[in-house]
């Protein structure tokens, strides 16, 4: 039972910073892995302003969000936007979106890297995590939290990309974005929109996540993104209930493996289990069968 | 592509090698002229490590110690006066290529007399061939994995970190610690070791049994499972062998599990590293080269002297700098010969007979070093010597 | 001259040898399978060599040739499993697969050294062997690229159906382009840990996937002139800005991010426009001379 809860908090985790990546990636079809900065940013904001006054949990989980949404999207803004409007279409930005996040995401890395000289860091807070015994069971009230905002954003957003106007609009573009354009989509506005959500959603992993494990390295972001894209990819891409089992998947994998210490084999088996997923089910778990012709 | 060809080739490139070899000759023959093998009136040392990406902290602390060597030592006019030391940086940015390609320029400069080599073991065993090949003395910090320390011309002044891990264990079984877990991280090499051949051996001869050994990964973020396995098995004492955020988040996570009893780490939990715990981490106990709460009196002299020119605590990284100069400053007198084979039957003797700096008194096995090192306690943002 | 090169002939065999990388990368992506399995190549290369050199006592080239002849096996074997996914599906996969061989690695005791890697395998390779080597890479990617067997890979990678039903193999193809990056990948590892000595698990990692897509992407995906522009740019450029001191990484991502902002086609397509832009005003002035003597 105990292992049960202690992988709803890991996947918890990896569902929380997965679910912005998996949004515009599902959806406008951006794979931004600047995604990793942003996250990693927002903490670090984070820190410096509790370094300054010690702020309350809320206080400092908002300065997350709204670094996240502005970095999410200034990227938008200064860098992909201006790809897409080079690009014929968006499968010949695919990939120039793809360079242009990794160059982006080295500005943020660097600049925490010199300030914190790749020291672990923290939030000075009033807010002092306890442990909850419920059963028999230990739980911390921060993995609470970051169990029920993982559960709820992931359950939200599925039902929301699922059934709002925005969501439809939204799949539209990630099924095909000039026809969806023609429709009267305004995809420019749209995608600023869902960018700076994922980027706020980044920055809400990026707070809980650092009151969570206690501290994060500027070089943490760039661990969080491999896996993400593992779960994106897991569940199936442009599948919102996909990335919530996937990274659930994932966490029981490698909580698994721990537990029956088999720690350095970690990596292998909980990628062995994607490869093998991926061979059974070319699409991901719950991926939409694309219109390809071979 | 006839064989020929291809001798001819090797050929020129051995002419090319050698040709530098040659110019490096002449360079060290030219100090030689001016005085018998003497010293030059200016000496430069190449430090190459990291001063950017994700161990830049390495190179910028020794970086500071060096710089603050240098100033002490012109300053005595400990090598005659108006001697002055260059110290040029190159930033090997935390990749091997450039270390290996800053080196070959600091090699390529006839100017240089010898170099501070790089931190990350890696970087330092590829260009360790290296240097042997040229006969550039090169004084390596850090770096404390196989492979580096290989030949007449490398040298190190950072002891590796099973070198001194004894002593903690000695004090596990002064605080009558039966049993103990290990908690490690088995990708990381130097912990790989320890955790795995280090440790295990060491507990033995002591009498204490290892109860539990954990290995983790590089890429392990959450330890809520092993921490409750640990608090499970209830041992004695706690070993923990993992990087800066991994122990952060291990010893809050250990607490919440409910485990109280004592628990040991690792040198990398200094220059405030641990820090970020915060309450977590007080009563954590681990070994260092060196730390500000060192009470020998040369440590303390370097503490004050760094304190007085920095407005800030030195760290080991910084120890590691100023001992690395101070042993190149001294192998410079001991031979009286500021050329590069000078430098290097300097620190050959210099490290027969040790030296006492900030680190305390530094022996060699070999080319290498040995300290006694420190057994600090981690209570309320401080480092006091553990009881 | 001499000396110049001297001082800089570890940049010049780095500059090569991350060529051979970004030609395994680029190799599939112009066959239209988008495979990271050079980097994973790139790590069995580099463990064969070395092992062969340490544990068996062989000699520079054999070793290196060992290396190359099993990794380009282990990626074909790879090719067969995986041929039947699509775009990134494909693509996570074989990132799984590189990121096994690193954990292999590490769980490899004598054999591999374990986390700490093997060290001491140092090769007698200098630059004239290494140009010889990709001499012949290139020569072969060359007649990959031109004539009938260019155009004939073109159609497999934009219309596959249109290849199958002019009687292209598309699945031979694509997994001829296995092999190939397989031993491309096995040849860069190969002669880069012989030339560094040392290689450790912590190397075959996601980074050095980045770092081979951003000197394609960046010199230009189509052609192996763009790889080399690309590798020149990527190893040289951080010498080069090397006076913004700390900066240096975030000038980097600065301009990694421009160029795949305004550079569409990579450095290689500004080239070519270029050229094409000077012939077209040739051939405009030579009209006009014509129009005027007419």
């Amino acid at each position: 039972m105990q292992d049960l809860l202690n992988v709803a908090s890991l996947g918890s985790i990896y569902l929380l910073f997965a679910l912005g990546m998996a949004l515009v990636w599902g959806t406008i079809g951006i794979l931004n892995f600047a995604h990793g900065a942003t996250f990693m940013f927002s903490a670090f904001v984070g820190h410096l302003v509790t370094s300054e006054t010690e702020l309350p949990f809320l206080a400092v989980v908002l300065v997350a969000v709204l670094v996240g949404a502005a970095i999410a999207a200034l990227t938008q803004l200064l860098a992909f936007q201006p790809i897409l409007k080079r690009s014929k279409n968006q499968h010949a930005a695919e990939m120039r979106i793809l360079i242009g996040g990794i160059g982006v995401a080295a500005i943020p890395l660097a600049i925490a890297q010199h300030q914190t000289r790749s020291s672990p860091f923290g939030f000075r807070s009033s807010y002092e995590a306890e442990v909850l015994e419920i059963f028999g069971l230990r739980l911390s009230t921060t993995s609470a939290v970051v169990i029920v905002a993982g559960l709820a954003i992931g359950i939200g957003l599925t039902v929301w990309v699922r059934r709002s106007r925005r969501g439809l609009a939204l799949r539209a573009i990630g099924v095909d974005a000039e026809t969806a354009a023609g429709m009267g989509v305004n995809r420019t506005l749209l995608a600023f929109g869902t960018m700076a959500t994922a980027g706020a959603l980044a920055g809400l992993a990026g707070a809980l996540l650092t009151f969570q494990l206690g501290a994060i390295a500027p070089e943490t972001g760039d661990q969080l993104l491999i896996k993400a894209f593992a779960i994106i990819v897991l569940g199936g891409l442009g599948s919102m209930a996909g990335t919530v089992i996937g990274a659930y998947v994932l966490a029981g994998a490698e909580t698994l493996v721990l537990n029956l210490n088999y720690g350095t084999w970690v990596d292998a088996v909980s990628f062995g289990l994607i490869f093998l997923i991926l061979l059974a089910r070319p699409q991901g778990l719950l991926g939409r069968k694309e219109v390809r012709r071979t | 592509m006839g064989g020929a060809a291809r001798k001819r080739r090797t050929l020129l490139a051995g002419l090319a090698v050698s040709a530098v070899l040659a110019t490096v000759a002449c360079g060290g023959g030219a100090a030689g002229d001016s005085g018998g093998g003497g010293i030059e009136k200016t000496i430069k040392i190449a430090q190459v490590q990291d001063q950017t990406g994700p161990i830049a902290y390495a190179g910028l602390g020794a970086s500071e110690g060096a710089e603050l060597a240098i100033e002490e030592i012109e300053k005595q006019g400990f090598l005659g006066d108006g001697v002055k030391i260059e110290l040029q940086k190159l930033d090997t940015a935390g990749e091997i290529e450039r270390a290996s390609s800053e080196m070959n320029k600091a090699m390529g400069d006839r100017d240089v007399d010898a170099i501070i080599g790089p931190a990350a073991t890696q970087q330092a065993a590829t260009v360790a061939p290296l240097v042997g090949r040229q006969k550039v003395p090169t004084v390596f910090t850090q770096a404390g994995g196989e492979g580096v320390v290989i030949n007449d011309y490398t040298f190190r002044v950072t002891p590796p970190m099973e070198s001194y891990y004894e002593q903690v264990l000695e004090y596990l079984k002064d605080k009558g610690a039966k049993t103990i877990s290990v908690l490690y991280n088995a990708t990381f090499p130097t912990f790989s070791l320890l955790g795995e051949k280090g440790v295990p051996k060491m507990a033995k001869e002591r009498g204490i049994d290892i109860v539990q050994s954990l290995p983790v990964q590089m890429t392990t973020q959450d330890f809520a499972g092993q921490s409750q396995q640990i608090a499970k098995k209830n041992p004695d004492a706690l070993v923990m062998l993992l990087i800066a955020p991994q122990s952060v988040t291990a010893l809050r996570q250990l607490k919440e599990a409910g485990y109280d009893n004592q628990i040991v780490a690792t040198s990398v939990q200094a220059a405030g590293n641990i820090e970020a715990a915060g309450a977590n981490a007080n009563g954590l106990v681990y070994p260092v080269p060196f730390s500000t709460a060192m009470d020998g009196e040369s440590s303390q002299a370097f503490t004050k002297a760094f304190r007085a020119k920095f407005d800030k605590d030195p760290d080991p990284y910084a120890a590691d700098g100023y001992d690395a100069m101070w042993f190149i400053a001294r192998a410079i007198k001991a031979s009286g010969d500021s050329s590069r084979e000078g430098i290097r039957k300097g620190l050959a003797q210099v490290a027969k007979e040790g030296f006492t700096g900030a680190m305390g008194g530094l022996t060699f096995e070999g080319n290498d070093a040995r300290v006694d090192g420190a057994l600090v306690q981690w209570q309320d943002g401080k480092e006091t010597l553990a009881q | 001259m001499s000396d110049w090169y001297s001082m800089n002939v570890v940049l010049i065999q780095t500059t090569l040898t991350t060529l051979l990388l970004a030609l395994s990368i680029q190799v599939p992506i112009r066959f239209g399978v988008f495979s990271f399995a050079g980097v994973g190549a790139f790590g069995i290369g580099g463990y064969t060599a070395a092992i062969a050199m340490v544990h068996l006592g062989w000699t520079t080239w054999p070793s290196v040739a060992l290396g190359a002849v099993i990794s380009g096996i282990v990626v074909f074997a790879l090719g067969l499993l995986v041929q039947r996914l699509t775009g990134l599906y494909m693509g996570m996969a074989t990132i799984a697969f590189t990121l096994i061989i690193s954990v292999l690695a590490v769980n490899g005791g004598e054999l591999t050294g374990g986390a700490g890697g093997l060290y001491g395998a140092l090769g007698e390779i200098d630059t004239g062997h290494i140009l010889a080597i990709l001499a012949v890479v290139v020569a072969v990617l060359v007649w990959t690229e031109t004539k009938g067997m260019g155009r004939r890979i073109d159609t497999v990678r934009e219309d596959p159906e249109l290849a199958n039903s002019v009687g292209i193999d598309v699945v031979k193809y694509r997994l001829a382009s296995f092999a190939l990056s397989g031993v491309i990948g096995g040849l860069a590892g190969g002669i880069t840990t012989l030339l560094r000595s040392t290689i450790t698990p912590a190397e075959v990692n996601f980074h050095l996937v980045i770092v081979a897509l951003t000197a394609i992407i960046v010199g230009g995906a189509r052609s192996w002139l763009g790889a080399f522009i690309g590798a020149v740019i990527f190893v040289w450029l951080p010498t080069m800005i090397s006076f913004v001191q700390e900066w240096e990484k975030v000038v980097y991502g600065f301009i990694v991010a421009v160029a795949a902002i305004y550079l569409p086609n990579g450095v290689l397509g500004v080239v070519k426009d270029l050229i094409h832009r000077f012939r077209t005003r040739q051939e405009r002035a030579r009209l006009a001379v014509l129009q005027e003597k007419g």
